[in-house]
């Protein structure tokens, strides 16, 4: 310990500035890390306790899916001997415009056997919540909302709210005020409770149900009413205890924690280089005192603790900022995810307070200190190698041994061998992510002879610009490559991982774009809420012949979608005349032919699936597809895979009549409309919209607002990746500044000889921003190229256990033309600092300098 | 040529260090000076002064007439590589570049044309016998061919003065002698003034003039009329 | 024993033999024969005071039909404006629970009071859906636990207590039938041990020759509320049309 306070203290103090540039890589990573999993975290213990709260003495819940299930199913299962209480649930996320921004959870129950599962009466008072529970139940538009709520936006009994129904905007009126606590807590307080059969109507669920909450006879276990529940109703519900409801979303969001896990230790993984590379700087630069030490008699064990010890240290700190970092920023994140989670899957959930998980900051500190550790342990190991007498010899000591150059080179082949090899077999994803890291761990190895290599070809060019300052400074690099190969493989890193997401974007835009120009050819489409994607309010079926009947539409066509399970995922069932859709648009076939496919599956006979579903779920065509169904099993042949981009976790499409006996819903959440040549898109919108003016409620979207829709998710989802390329880039970045600063220091005498022999401020100002473009144009040339395997890796990755999507192989050109005066832009930034101390200081001190 | 008043240079530290108490000095265009003294009597920082690589505390340095302390940075380094040619103890060359690529170094800070810096290169490698070096780097050279490319370096412009520090200091008795004859040749034919900086009595020996410094101060200025060659 | 308040005049008048000291099940048979009519008709008002003193009152017409223990009732509400038109159908089953649907005009449709709910409160009075059905006879079993005089009226105590085949809230009833007229005057329910509703039947009068208590009062214990019917324009053996009494009517809202 005295030793380290000695040496490494000293030492640190010294190099302050580096010191703290070193420990942002783990900062950052360490944020990243704690930041989006605390706001996944916070989301989802959010979305669990508003199911909890909400589920009070609920025992177990059954659903079918979204399209929900038939009043009846209610009176079968309040008449079995075990259930002591089932009542019928209706939940929608709805928008109120109220002070309070975002939506509201309404929750529609029975009033009148309710409250013996949840207790809305929580004022000891005894008095009741609800003012009049019969003029509640009288009155369709009665609404009981939350005390917190109430407050939030002035409202008291009585108060008039106005919220969108299937009739329009309609005023509702604030009949009951709930107490605070339990059930109130739920969805951040902003829940309110209608009648159940009121909420039919402005849902347009018709005569159906959501949800049964249920609690059990006493003495009946759950495990034992679940069984009875789901042998009386079938494959085709689900009975879960609440809890498990809390999954399913888990399911869902899940995608989002691995992007948040991907993230995290990427930006780990950078600033583990960049650790790396300060302790192989610090190491050759302690040379001496490690010699003066060993000669005084440290054992290698002490020098080498001693060294792991000084970066563990600097984890534990980089950890704790990180740590602090990351759960400032999670609260942003969170509600970021919890927007685009409900966009995208339209579940509702809030998350307005962080939960911050002990064993996460705990673990993401183990993380940070972990990763310090492995970054410092070459390094530290080649400390305690030091011969102590040539380490007292003056001379020099940079270059990197022919030997372990050679070790370098045979891994780099033998990796490089491998992850070809790997990439040939194919099959199961031990290969495929054994291949993948075959080849970044190839790319690794040779990037400190590739650096050399590299710099060696730029020498002539950076002569010819500066022949002074150009030269000396790819010198610099070719003198030290363990100087300055970290940085450069962090760059490298980081831009692969920028190009395959860019490459990536780009052919997810692409595809997008060629789907969206098949499929998505309708002139209008009305919708019974302002998201397209939202499928809480729904048309009656006589919506699409009414369509039909207004000037200028040529045809209309009624679709309907609704999220079912299918093998425990949540994928999506289109459902539609498939005659009438496949008449105006065919989406492009991977497997079948169109000529086969939709006729069969007009008719019946078969359902369509679409590619991404195909890949994800193994599905072949001709192989049979069984979804379960409120009304027994649906079992048909796949006749055609094709592909749509309709949803992540993939569709399948199938005739209305099908859907319509298995599910008895005979609802459409989208119609499509096609208008006659010439007719006016503006005229016919405006049609549509004084046909529904009264009675129905209806959005109509043209073809460019769905487009721009669907363009605007895609650009959310990506956006969430770009919070990867900002924490990458600047990770690299700031190893260049560290890289530098110790290259200054190196260089030290040779700048002062410079400017003994003329050398002008600026040219040796020059000569530093020259070794940063030299680093960024190295880390280009490495990082454009590595990426162009990285992109081929993270296509295989999308379509194997992500989306599901097949995208196109396409190098994108202008986002590594983007990407060259970015990188050299901030090379050129980071060396500004470096390059004004550089200046700085005594001559006669620099030329003494060793 | 080279006028000191009253200089004095102190270092700031935990103890103010006097290197230079108070310096009058003149040296003529022309002469070759030997500074002398015990280890810490000032030597090296009065050459450093003199060459500009450094300020005095108080004091007036005047070089070909002209004022170094009212110079900014850049000022004085335009000085410094027009008027002075410095050559040091330990060489400094820069151990990336060849030895005809670390004469052309000041001559390419100067930004002179190519073709140029290469004839001169040329003349001063032939000037100082290393015609067949040219592409060799420092590493490759003996310790003596290594000072005559710094000396090539250091007379790249021609200038009129010449400061050497210890430029024996690190060569063997024969070699040190062989770079003496080569600076007395250049003080001689250019009609550069030198100063040299040494221990070496017998570099002392062979100067026109000789000033001893002790403690910051000069004891003794010797001129000599025959000078051992 | 029946929990018949709103069937008024059903509650327990017995007339006839002299039973004293006889069987508890006598007491209770004779009380309801003496009670029996065919049909039966009244306007009720409803008036519910909560713990803290607020007053609400409702106004509703009342139909029975039917024998007891397997009549049908229909309980329309005509007051206040909101809640007018709101209808309950009653259909009991001497064998088993009875059948309930309300019905909502402004939501034009009817939903089934389900048996779980029957032990809550009968729209927000102090009622339950419950206590509105007819019990049969043989649905429980009596003790007879002594003569209590009530108001100076000697009067049979008489225990009730559900049999297995149709459960109920309550884990027993204790009842005073006055023994003079063969008319209950008071009840208290109990839930497990606890004493949890107490009725009162008041102002009892020969109407059509049958002795009825044209004001009750029920007190929740646990609330502290309470909820007082009055009886007006009450009518016996008028006749009702069978088909009044049908889930169709109800939705017709007639």
């Amino acid at each position: 310990m005295k030793l380290l306070h000695l040496i490494s203290w000293q030492y640190t103090r010294k190099h302050g500035l580096r010191t703290v540039l070193t420990m942002v890589g783990i900062v950052l990573g360490v944020a990243v890390f704690v930041g989006m999993h605390t706001a996944n975290q916070s989301v989802l213990v959010a979305f669990h306790k508003t199911v909890n709260r909400i589920a009070g003495a609920t025992e177990l819940q059954i659903t079918a899916g979204e399209p929900g299930f038939a009043e009846e199913i209610l009176e079968k299962v309040q008449s079995i001997p075990e259930v002591r209480v089932a009542v019928p649930v209706i939940e929608a996320s709805i928008n109120p415009k109220l002070k309070t921004p975002g939506n509201i959870l309404v929750l529609a129950v029975d009033m009148t056997g309710d409250s013996s599962l949840r207790d809305y009466d929580l004022d000891d008072g005894g008095e009741a919540v609800i003012d009049d529970p019969l003029i509640f139940l009288a009155q369709p538009d009665s609404l009981m909302v939350t005390r917190e709520f109430a407050k939030a936006n002035g409202l008291a009994i009585n108060s008039k709210v106005s919220m969108e129904t299937m009739q329009g905007p309609k005023t509702f009126t604030v009949r009951g005020i709930m107490k605070s606590g339990g059930l109130t807590s739920a969805f951040g307080g902003n829940l309110a409770v209608m009648d159940v059969y009121a909420a039919q109507k402005v849902f347009g669920r018709g005569r159906r149900f959501d949800r049964i909450d249920l609690a059990l006879q006493e003495g009946i276990g759950v495990d034992v009413g679940r069984k009875k529940l789901e042998q009386i109703l079938g494959p085709g519900f689900q009975v879960e205890t609440p809890a498990a409801r809390g999954k399913q979303f888990e399911s869902l969001s899940s995608v989002y924690g691995m992007m948040a896990n991907l993230t995290s230790l990427f930006a780990l993984f950078i600033g583990m280089f960049i650790i790396y590379n300060s302790f192989a700087i610090a190491v050759t630069q302690r040379r001496k005192e490690i010699g003066i030490l060993r000669a005084l008699g440290a054992t290698q064990g002490q020098i080498q603790t001693l060294f792991l010890i000084e970066s563990a240290i600097l984890g534990l700190f980089g950890s704790v900022a990180g740590v602090a970092l990351g759960v400032l920023i999670a609260r942003g994140m969170a509600r970021g995810l919890g927007d685009f989670l409900g966009e995208i899957y339209g579940v509702a959930q809030r998350a307005d307070e962080l939960s911050t998980d002990t064993r996460l900051l705990a673990f993401s500190l183990a993380l940070g200190v972990l990763t310090s550790l492995i970054a410092a342990w070459i390094p530290a190991r080649s400390a305690a190698r030091v011969d102590p007498v040539q380490a007292l010899q003056k001379g020099r000591y940079q270059q990197l041994t022919t030997g372990e150059n050679r070790v370098r080179a045979v891994a780099a082949v033998v990796f490089a061998a491998l992850a070809i090899g790997l990439a040939m077999v194919g099959g199961g994803p031990f290969f495929f992510y054994g291949g993948y890291l075959s080849a970044v761990v190839a790319a690794l190895m040779v990037t400190p002879w590739a650096a050399v290599w590299l710099s060696w070809m730029l020498r002539p060019l950076l002569r010819l610009i500066r022949p002074v300052e150009g030269a000396l400074a790819v010198d610099s690099l070719i003198q030290s490559p363990r100087r300055t190969s970290g940085t450069v493989a962090a760059l490298m890193l980081s831009l692969a991982l920028v190009i395959s997401l860019g490459g990536l974007t780009r052919a997810s835009y692409d595809s997008l774009n060629q789907w969206m120009s098949v499929g998505l050819n309708p002139d209008l489409f009305l919708s019974p809420s302002q998201s397209i994607s939202d499928r809480s309010y729904h048309f009656p079926a006589e919506i699409v012949d009414q369509v039909k009947a207004i000037d200028g539409v040529r045809t209309a066509q009624g679709v309907r979608t609704v999220r079912v399970n299918y093998r425990n995922e949540p994928i999506m069932i289109v459902t539609a005349d498939v005659a009438a859709i496949s008449g105006e648009a065919k989406l492009p076939a991977t497997a079948g032919l169109h000529e086969d496919m939709y006729p069969k599956a007009a008719a019946g006979e078969g359902v369509i699936l679409s590619d991404n579903l195909a890949n994800l779920q193994k599905l072949k065509l001709g192989e049979m597809m069984e979804l379960e169904s409120p009304n027994g099993p649906l079992r048909l042949p796949i006749v055609g895979i094709v592909l749509d981009y309709s949803d992540q976790k993939g569709t399948v499409l199938i005739d209305r009549k099908v859907y319509m006996e298995k599910w008895k819903d005979d609802t459409y959440n989208v119609i499509r409309i096609y208008l006659k040549p010439g007719a006016d898109v503006v005229t016919v919108r405006q049609a549509l919209l004084e046909r529904f003016s009264s009675g129905l409620k209806v959005f109509v979207f043209t073809n460019k607002d769905i487009r721009d829709y669907v363009v605007k998710i895609t650009d959310q989802w990506f956006g969430l990746t770009y919070i990867q390329l900002a924490v990458a880039v600047l990770v690299a970045v700031l190893g260049i500044v560290n890289t530098l600063t110790v290259s200054i220091t190196d260089r030290r005498r040779e700048l002062g000889v410079l400017q003994a022999v003329g050398a002008l401020r600026n040219q040796i100002r020059q000569t530093v921003w020259l070794e940063a473009i030299a680093i960024g144009l190295v880390g280009l040339a490495l990082g454009l190229g590595l990426g162009a395997i990285a992109l081929y890796y993270s296509l295989e990755f999308t379509a194997r256990d992500f989306a599901g999507m097949r995208l196109e192989y396409k190098y994108p050109w202008a986002m590594a033309a983007f990407l060259l005066p970015v990188i050299l832009g901030s090379a050129l930034l980071a060396a500004i600092g470096p390059a004004e101390s550089a200046v700085r200081g005594s001559l006669v001190e620099a030329l003494e300098y060793e | 040529m080279i006028e000191l008043t009253g200089v004095q240079k102190h270092f700031e530290g935990k103890k103010r260090v006097t290197a230079l108490a108070g310096v009058n000095l003149k040296i003529e265009k022309g002469e070759m000076v030997a500074l002398v003294g015990p280890s810490g009597s000032g030597k090296s920082t009065l050459l450093n002064l003199i060459g500009g690589l450094d300020r005095p505390t108080a004091g007036d340095i005047r070089l070909d007439g002209q004022l170094l302390s009212g110079l900014n940075d850049d000022d004085l380094t335009r000085v410094r590589r027009d008027k002075i040619g410095f050559i040091f103890q330990f060489f400094n060359l820069l151990p990336t570049l060849s030895c005809i690529e670390n004469v052309a170094l000041p001559l390419h800070l100067r930004n002179w044309p190519s073709t140029k810096i290469r004839e001169r290169a040329l003349e001063l490698l032939g000037l100082v016998n290393l015609n067949h070096r040219l592409d060799h780097l420092p590493e490759e050279l003996s310790g003596g061919e290594r000072q005559r490319v710094a000396i090539a370096r250091a007379l790249s412009v021609y200038p009129p003065v010449l400061l050497a520090d210890e430029p024996t200091g690190n060569l063997d008795s024969a070699t040190g002698a062989e770079i003496l004859k080569l600076m007395r040749d250049v003080n001689e034919r250019l009609g550069a003034t030198v100063l040299v900086v040494t221990h070496d009595r017998g570099v002392a020996d062979s100067c026109s003039r000789q000033i001893s410094l002790r403690d910051g101060l000069v004891i003794e200025d010797l001129r000599r009329e025959n000078v051992r060659k | 024993m029946n929990r018949v308040l709103l069937v008024v005049s059903s509650a327990a008048c017995l007339f006839g033999m002299d039973l004293r000291g006889a069987d508890a099940r006598q007491i209770v048979e004779e009380s309801q024969k003496r009670q029996q009519s065919q049909s039966q008709r009244y306007e009720g008002v409803l008036e519910v005071t909560q713990a803290t003193g607020k007053k609400s009152s409702k106004r509703w017409t009342y139909e029975r039909n039917g024998a007891f223990g397997e009549s049908k009732s229909l309980l329309r509400f005509v007051a206040p404006a909101e809640v007018k038109g709101v209808a309950l159908l009653i259909v009991n089953h001497p064998d088993r629970a009875s059948d309930q649907w309300m019905w909502t005009p402004e939501l034009a449709r009817d939903r089934r009071i389900a048996l779980q709910d029957r032990s809550t409160r009968f729209f927000g009075t102090d009622f339950s859906f419950e206590d509105l059905e007819e019990r049969d006879l043989n649905q429980n079993d009596y003790t007879l636990l002594g003569e209590e005089a009530m108001e100076g009226k000697p009067c049979w105590k008489i225990e009730s207590k559900p049999k297995q085949t149709k459960s109920s809230q309550y884990a027993k009833v204790v009842t005073w039938i006055r023994q003079d007229i063969y008319v209950a005057v008071k009840m208290e329910m109990y839930a497990k041990n606890e004493l949890v509703r107490r009725l009162e039947y008041r102002k009892i009068e020969k109407m059509q020759n049958i002795w009825t208590p044209l004001e009750l009062e029920m007190a929740d214990l646990k609330k502290k509320s309470k909820t007082i019917l009055k009886t007006e324009k009450l009518e016996y053996n008028t006749t009702l049309k069978p088909d009044r009494f049908t889930l169709d009517a109800l939705r017709r809202g007639e």
